[in-house]
């Protein structure tokens, strides 16, 4: 039944798209609705440092308490069998905290993940009809009415954050951390940052953070690698991380400084310019999306 | 007038606040400590804190409170109540440690800093260089009890708002002198260096905490909890290199040569200043600190035996000999020291050189008191 449903829902899709191509071959100019791409200098951001972190999970629980999700009993989130397997923020969970082996001291690294609210945000720039923002306070937000659910953000996104909500495929929903965007319009903090016992996610204006991290580096050579990622990765992110070991071993992709948009936009105009009908791209990912379902069951089995 | 409003200003400032608290004592420049030129005790303007360099006085565990029920962030829907904190138990612990400094930073002298002087109550503050206050009460908590505790949920130190009746904490600490045993100091360690001839290094901790005045913080200083508690925890032994080993005693005795001083064929007796040295201190200097008279950092050697060495004011005439337990009557108080004490021997006076039949301490110059 699932299948059937999946199979109607690529359909629709392909419709959308086929429709799109239709105008897009005329006026490539107007198909790419212009987002809203403010680079403000006092936007904000967080420096995340994983030497600080505990893992106590208290920021998944206040991430789906602040966004309405189902979070549970907050007494379960100590439950430390969850780190057994490495997770991915998804649709019920925009972001999650990961543990990881520390050969250089021994206690364990702790490593929350979210969306990182690029400077120059490949989302933005991939998605075709502007429903990506980002907005003047730092936050790289998405707006439900304006998605077709094409899924091109992410593709796009280096760290690969938007999720989509397959469960609910004719109502086509990405998910992400929005950066707690009402909340702090209401002048409140993130929902993780009011929460967390220890600051290990310090929020700030992101010149601040910067600062505040090199100064770090500079007082604890020992405790930090000199790296602070997100200073300059991808054109600089607005949530920044600072740990003791290479970033490598936990996690991160390696990234250049160029802003990912360069990739992203190319392959979206190569596609546009060779005429190559978007549908084959939804063919792609449908083919991708069906594995990765499918091997998911088996797993499950 | 600017001179003068301006010592008025410092006059006032330091007696209205910190005069209890010796701050003039203090050897440092204020601006080690303040950024601005008067700082207030609301406005202190303490720089951003080098922690541990910073001066550190000794306060010991009972100067401070038993026990503090922190509450100072608490809001109107809190999921935990606030922790009832025993101050008193801790600070014991921390003696084996590094002292009040391993959570206060520092101590000045007088009223040790609380926490919420230096750490904004605020998670939305302008310095984000120290964490706000939440975050540091819990980092300092957590740092050691993840070490040794395995329950480090936040039910540990809080009750639950939730909890009701018996499931709720209420934590106090029991009303005695002592919370934490007294930490048990061995008198005698002997470490096998396991290679060349002279292999044993017998150290006495008695005397270095006895003798020598050390405390525990001195040499314990970057211990923690593990050390005794939850042994298991600690994953492996590390190698360490000569240097390292040796790191405890050089910051006093000089290991990079003189090997044979610790390092000895079998196991040795423990310091006597007689023995080692020829000099007796057990009479009358037994209640100073190696550093009264040992003055010149990282050296014990050099001292002459002589009193004048240090006492120059022991001169005939002005040396009131009762100091030496013996009243001289009026014939002996009117000569010179070295009549009696040749060769500078003040141990043991010489009778011969006027009384033929006449022996020390047979004979008595004066009187004997106690
Ligand atoms: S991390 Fe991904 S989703 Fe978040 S702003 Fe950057 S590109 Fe967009
Ligand atoms: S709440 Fe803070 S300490 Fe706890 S897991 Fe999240 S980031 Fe780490």
């Amino acid at each position: 039944m699932a299948t059937q449903g999946r199979r109607d829902f690529l359909k629709s899709l392909s419709a959308i798209g086929i429709s799109t191509i239709g105008v897009a071959g005329i006026t490539p100019s107007i198909t790419k609705a212009s987002p809203e791409n403010i680079l403000s200098k006092d936007r904000m951001g967080v420096l995340v440092d994983t030497t600080v972190c505990i893992g106590c999970r208290k920021c998944e629980w206040a991430c789906k308490n602040a966004h309405d999700m189902p979070s549970g009993s907050i007494d379960d989130y100590e439950n430390e069998s969850v780190f057994d397997n490495k997770r991915r923020p998804d649709y019920s969970a925009l972001t999650v905290v990961n543990k990881y082996q520390n050969d250089k001291t021994g206690s364990p690294i702790n490593v929350k993940v979210q969306c990182m609210h690029c400077d120059q945000p490949a989302c933005v720039s991939a998605c075709i009809v502007g429903a990506f923002s980002k907005k003047e306070n730092g936050s790289v937000v998405w707006d439900e009415s304006k998605c077709i659910g094409c899924r091109y953000c992410m593709v796009a996104c280096p760290f690969q954050i938007p999720s989509f909500d397959y469960h609910k495929a004719l109502e086509p929903e990405i998910r992400k951390c929005d950066f707690c965007f009402d909340r702090t319009a209401e002048g409140k903090l993130p929902a993780c940052i009011e929460i967390c016992p220890v600051e290990a996610i310090t929020y700030g204006r992101r010149e601040d953070l910067v600062q505040v991290a090199q100064e770090k580096i500079k007082n604890y050579p020992e405790r930090y690698n000199n790296h602070i990622l997100g200073e300059t990765e991808v054109g600089g992110t607005s949530w920044m991380y600072m740990a003791g070991v290479d970033f490598k071993n936990l996690d991160f992709p390696t990234l250049g400084d160029k802003s990912a948009p360069g990739v992203s936009e190319s392959i979206q105009h190569g596609i546009f310019s060779y005429f190559v009908p978007p549908v084959a791209l939804y063919a792609l990912l449908g083919g991708v999306m069906w594995i990765s379902k499918n091997r998911d069951k088996k797993e499950e089995n | 007038m600017k001179k003068i409003l301006f010592y008025l200003s410092i006059i006032l400032f330091s007696t209205a606040l910190y005069s209890q608290q010796k701050h003039s004592d203090i050897k440092v420049d204020c601006s080690f400590c303040h950024s601005c030129e008067n700082p207030t005790k609301n406005e202190p303007c303490i720089k951003d804190c080098p922690r541990h360099t910073m001066i550190t006085v000794h306060h010991s565990p009972s100067e401070g409170p038993l026990e503090i029920k922190i509450d100072i962030l608490k809001k109107e829907k809190d999921l935990y109540s606030p922790v009832i904190f025993s101050h008193r138990a801790h600070s014991e612990m921390s003696q084996m440690g590094g002292g009040c400094s391993m959570c206060h930073h520092y101590n000045p002298p007088g009223r040790v800093v609380a926490c919420k002087e230096c750490h904004d109550v605020n998670r939305q503050r302008a310095d984000l260089r120290k964490p706000d206050l939440n975050g540091a009460y819990h980092r300092q908590c957590i740092d050691c009890h993840k070490l040794w505790s395995d329950d480090k949920g936040c039910t540990y130190c809080h009750a639950k708002n939730s909890d009701s009746g018996k499931n709720k904490i209420t934590k106090t600490v029991p009303k005695k002198d002592r919370i934490h045993p007294e930490v048990i100091a061995p008198n005698k360690v002997v470490y096998n260096a396991k290679s060349g001839k002279n292999k044993f290094v017998t150290f006495y901790h008695n005397d270095h905490t006895n003798l020598f005045s050390l405390e525990c913080k001195d040499c314990h200083k970057d211990e923690s909890c593990v050390k005794c508690h939850a042994k298991e925890k600690i994953i492996k032994k590390q190698n360490k290199t000569l240097n390292q080993k040796h790191q405890l005693c050089s910051s006093c005795h000089d290991t990079a040569k003189n090997c044979n001083n610790c390092h000895m064929e079998k196991v040795t007796e423990g310091f006597n200043h007689k023995i080692k040295t020829g000099f007796d201190i057990s009479k009358f200097h037994a209640a100073l600190k190696c550093r009264d008279c040992h003055k010149k950092p990282k050296s014990f050697t050099g001292l002459k035996g002589t009193c004048s060495n240090c006492h120059q004011e022991f001169k005939a005439g002005t040396f009131d000999h009762r100091k030496a337990k013996l009243v001289l009557d009026e014939i002996h108080a009117e000569i010179d020291c070295s009549d009696c004490h040749t060769n500078a021997n003040y141990q043991k006076p010489t009778c011969e050189n006027c009384h033929d039949d006449k022996s020390f301490p047979a004979n008595l110059p004066g009187k004997k008191i106690k």
